[in-house]
């Protein structure tokens, strides 16, 4: 059976500390765009932390969520892709082939969950920042889309070590940069075609939900609810 | 062409080989063979310690090629280099458990950072005018031996000015400034914890910092200490964090902050307790006396009664005894039941309804094992050693000092840190000060004069990897390796059971033309005219000879290793204190609101300020990257016809900045905070001349029993400023593919 990736976001374990936002930046070459661009909404953050604000002073509560690519099973995104840049993958990824995509920009139109970054310029590692880049991971020049992959160069090199070994991939074997850095193991990653993986068990959890589950994206990333308090 | 017939063109002309050489000039260059041993596309993962704060996280460095431009026998050419790729948490280190904090995942970008000073430089125009010329290593270790020569016999000539830290590298220095007839190096931190650990040392006979076993705790209440974001020990309290809320079936523990703005940390709790800053004290002691009023205390049975001395780690078992006798006896009124702490009293002083009170208590004994958590601005108040007592004495009371799901203290091998809480004294009477990586000028009161201080002294010696706002008023610059081209080593205080000595060797060769400061420091002794005998040769030999040979073995294999030793214990002098109001600068009539500055999750104290990866950071409350705000109440806001993004006016006795608002709903209304981090003068591309800065508003208070800063008592007043200026920028808001600008007004 081929695998289907997919993650669980415990929303009581996370604290909004935003470890995973570094390490995504770190593993994937993500740029940093400066405070001018940055002022423009041109930012890039695969994975970011949301914040909901409830209740006025005193009462006042926050929830955080981490949101990043959904993965969706029935993803807007890629249906309206005129190039197939963005597709789907025989384990479930929304991959995008960046030499494939020439900028329409219609996905990141197409997405409700707002995870797509244009690059609206060529990325800068004033040197020697560039010697950080991740040789596993493209970098993309301008005018292309791109999302968090869950760390596909990971599951690929899992795949291929395990491959070597003739041996199936051990649930826990494959860690996104994020789910590995996450302080409070909010973050679990794994097979959703696995019934026994720890993100199948986490998902069929009563505290899971989707994001915007009514829109019928069928994501493959579960939030588990902060139980409501007593 | 179009695109097509251009990739069938590429494919046969290798057309695109040729044009991507021609935009690049740097493809044209020789290729010169590498002196590392490493295979392409293998990566190979080696242990480090992450420097950033004093928590001691663990690291696991992958190792992987990178094309390095070098100049070799005059021709400027690429080589193939072993370079750091990528921090990671190691899995098995005891403290961070294979997780890393924000801060520490970039970390690597002070290695890799392009305005990372490269070779020694002497000062060529005015002090702090910033222009510099480069010399030699010889030049340079002749001029500092030259000028030590100059002071050498004069007490308190040479001054050593460094972070404070437990390690072997603050040991090395220490040795050298004492074998030099110095005083010890004088240490300064801004958020440091001077209080919390004299009032350890009182309650528990331990100078150090707390260490907390979250994961078995079952209800946690902190007063505002921010122990998920930047305190303490922050990646291990996570993991603890993350077990208690959901690592037990069935059972989830419960946790309450207490504090005036909603922390990161706060934000995470099921109950939000504001209380008015100062007055955190007075509800853990009104928390205590509804406890043994109503005798609710957890039946701990052996516990109570006489004990060994000293604190057990929570694994290690064993009766606390003392440590309750001692912590309740600091407290004036403890045996007599806190009578004047009823929870009628607590409301009047603190805000806090006295049902309120009543009913925490209660669940605090209920629901063992419970734990109280102190740290931050409570402390940094005029009484702040009297609140770290009263919390001390609560979780002594509640019976968790030393066991599961308490607070312990963490075995250690190493002298506490002497931490000076005025450094501009020892700086008075300095003819050389040798600076190692702190910035005392930016994280200090304006009151303190640090500048001015340091531009009396004849000469100065700065040992940074970066031109920041003190070392710019440098003379002499002898750049150090960064962590991950050299030996490195901490003794972290706490966030495990057992005792850590972290020690890592280099995990890649230098970039550039610096050298390692404790070698340095050790090539300078033995230069002197009447050398400093130091025992070691280099610092790699200091860190062998520090710890027994198995240890080292394992040392070199995980880059941290268990040891032993005796834990020194103290015994400061044992008196009840009682509550004293907290004093604040500045007249409530003139200055109606407490300034809160407070450690940012991404800038930390303003030292990381020149890491992009962490100026884009946006700020988990508001989503802020690039800026400097100040956050306001939305009644406050509104009273004052403030809005989102309008410049605003804080002044304080001691001056007055500028910065964007920030309505935000998790401020007091009679609070206003801003965040640590911008306002450098010159600090790198990324951070100089970026925001305010808020600690230079900061009134000289101090804690009035230890005189550490007490950075949260001074008053403020606010007035609007102008017009949103574009200098708030945040992550949220509107869609990125619809910004304004695009829309037709």
């Amino acid at each position: 059976m081929p695998h289907r990736w997919g993650m669980a976001v415990d929303l009581d374990r996370c604290t909004g500390c935003e470890a995973c936002v570094t390490a995504c930046h770190a593993e994937n070459n993500i740029p940093t765009v400066g405070p001018e661009q940055a002022a423009r909404g041109r930012a890039m953050h695969w994975i970011r932390v949301e914040r909901y604000w409830e209740g006025d002073f005193p009462d006042v509560r926050l929830k955080f969520r981490p949101v990043m690519c959904q993965q969706c099973d029935a993803a807007p995104c890629e249906p309206v892709c005129p190039t197939y840049a963005s597709h789907h993958t025989a384990d479930g990824l929304n991959a995008q082939v960046y030499n494939r995509c020439i900028g329409t920009r219609y996905c990141a139109n197409a997405c409700p969950y707002n995870v797509r970054f244009f690059d609206f310029f060529n990325p800068q590692w004033p040197k020697p920042l560039h010697l950080q880049l991740n040789p596993d991971v493209s970098v993309r020049e301008v005018g292309v889309m791109e999302k968090c992959t869950f760390c596909v160069q990971r599951i690929s090199a899992v795949r291929t070590q395990a491959k070597a070994e003739t041996r199936e991939i051990k649930d826990g074997d494959i860690k996104p940069a994020c789910a590995q850095a996450c302080p409070a193991k909010a973050l679990v990653f794994g097979d959703l075609n696995d019934p026994e993986s720890e993100v199948s068990r986490l998902s069929r959890s009563p505290r899971g939900s989707k994001l915007l589950d009514d829109l019928g994206t069928l994501p493959k990333v579960t939030y588990l609810a902060r139980p409501s308090d007593s | 062409m179009d695109r097509r017939d251009f990739i069938k063109l590429t494919a046969i002309t290798g057309t695109s080989a040729t044009l991507a050489s021609c935009g690049n000039p740097e493809h044209q260059l020789i290729r010169f063979i590498p002196d590392d041993d490493l295979v392409p596309g293998v990566a190979e993962w080696k242990p480090s310690v992450c420097p950033l704060c004093s928590a001691g996280c663990g690291l696991s460095v992958r190792v992987m090629e990178a094309d390095a431009e070098v100049v070799r026998n005059g021709e400027r050419g690429l080589v193939k280099i072993a370079a750091a790729k990528k921090l990671e948490g190691q899995p098995d280190h005891p403290i961070n458990q294979g997780g890393l904090c924000p801060r520490g995942q970039a970390a690597i970008q002070i290695t890799y950072h392009p305005d990372r000073l490269t070779q020694p430089m002497t000062r060529s125009g005015a002090r702090g005018s910033g222009e510099w010329k480069p010399i030699t290593w010889d030049e340079a270790i002749a001029e500092i031996v030259s000028q030590l020569d100059q002071v050498a016999g004069e007490p308190a000539a040479l001054a050593f000015l460094a972070r404070p830290r437990r390690s072997r590298r603050l040991e090395l220095a220490t040795a050298f400034v004492r074998g030099f007839g110095a005083p010890a190096p004088i240490t300064f931190e801004l958020f440091g914890d001077e209080v919390l650990r004299r009032a350890n040392a009182i309650s528990f006979g331990r100078d150090q910092l707390p260490t907390y076993d979250l994961a078995r705790s079952r209800y946690v209440i902190a007063f505002g200490a921010d122990f998920l974001g930047t305190w303490n020990s922050p990646v291990a309290q996570n993991a603890g964090y993350g077990a208690m809320r959901q690592g037990h079936p069935q059972v989830r523990g419960t946790f309450v902050q207490v504090e005036s703005r909603m922390s990161p940390t706060g934000a995470n709790a099921d109950e939000w307790v504001p209380v008015k800053p100062g007055t955190e004290g007075v509800l853990a002691l009104g928390l205590a006396h509804v406890i043994l009023k109503n005798n609710l205390r957890p039946d701990r049975g052996a516990d109570r009664g006489a004990g060994a001395p000293g604190v057990n780690n929570v694994r290690g078992g064993g009766a606390p005894g003392l440590n309750d006798v001692r912590a309740g006896a600091s407290i004036e009124g403890w045996s007599g039941g806190l009578t004047a702490y009823t929870p009628e009293q607590v409301e009047k002083i603190s805000g806090i309804a006295a049902k309120r009170v009543e009913r925490l208590a209660r669940e605090l004994a209920e629901h063992g094992p419970a734990v109280a958590i102190v740290g931050g601005p409570p402390l940094a108040q005029t009484n702040g050693l009297f609140t770290a007592l009263a919390v001390n004495a609560l979780n002594a009371l509640l019976g968790t000092v030393g066991q599961p799901g308490g607070v312990s203290f963490m075995p250690q091998v190493s002298q506490p840190l002497a931490v000076s809480p005025k450094p501009f004294e020892g700086l008075a009477t300095a003819k050389v000060l040798l600076i190692d990586d702190a910035n005392p000028v930016f994280a200090s009161p304006k009151a303190w004069k640090m500048r001015e201080t340091l531009e009396k002294i004849p000469f100065i010696a700065s040992f940074g990897s970066f031109i920041d706002d003190t070392s710019s008023l440098a003379d002499l610059i002898l750049p150090d390796h960064s962590f991950l081209e050299s030996w490195t080593d901490g003794l972290p205080e706490s966030g495990a059971a057992v005792a850590v000595a972290n020690v890592a060797g280099p995990v890649m060769r230098p970039l550039h033309n610096t050298r390692a400061t404790p070698d340095v420091l050790l090539d300078v002794a033995g230069k002197l005219k009447k050398p400093v005998t130091l025992p070691w040769k280099s610092f790699d030999e200091m860190l062998t000879s520090s710890m027994p040979e198995a240890a080292w073995a394992t040392v070199q294999k995980q880059g941290w290793a268990e040891v032993t030793g005796p834990t020194p214990v103290a015994r400061p002098a044992l008196r009840a204190i009682a509550y004293a109001e907290p004093t604040f600068d500045g007249d409530a009539g003139q200055f109606p609101f407490h300034f809160l500055p407070y450690a940012s999750q991404a800038l930390y104290d303003g030292s990381l300020a020149h890491l992009p990866w962490l100026q884009e950071l946006p700020d988990p409350l508001t989503s802020a990257m690039w800026s400097s705000w100040v956050e306001i109440n939305p009644s406050t806001a509104q009273r004052l016809n403030i809005a989102q993004g309008d410049l605003v006016d804080v002044t304080s006795s001691q001056g007055t900045l500028r910065a964007p608002a920030i309505v935000s709903p998790g401020i007091a209304p009679d609070v206003i905070a801003m965040p640590v981090g911008q306002g450098h003068q010159t600090f790198t591309r990324y951070a100089s001349n970026r925001g305010a800065n808020p600690v230079s508003i900061l009134a000289p208070v101090t804690e009035a029993e230890t005189g550490a800063l007490a950075w949260a008592a001074t008053r403020v007043k606010i007035a609007r400023a102008g017009d949103p200026d574009g200098s708030l920028i945040m992550f949220a808001g509107e869609m990125r593919e619809h910004p304004h600008e695009h829309e037709v007004r």
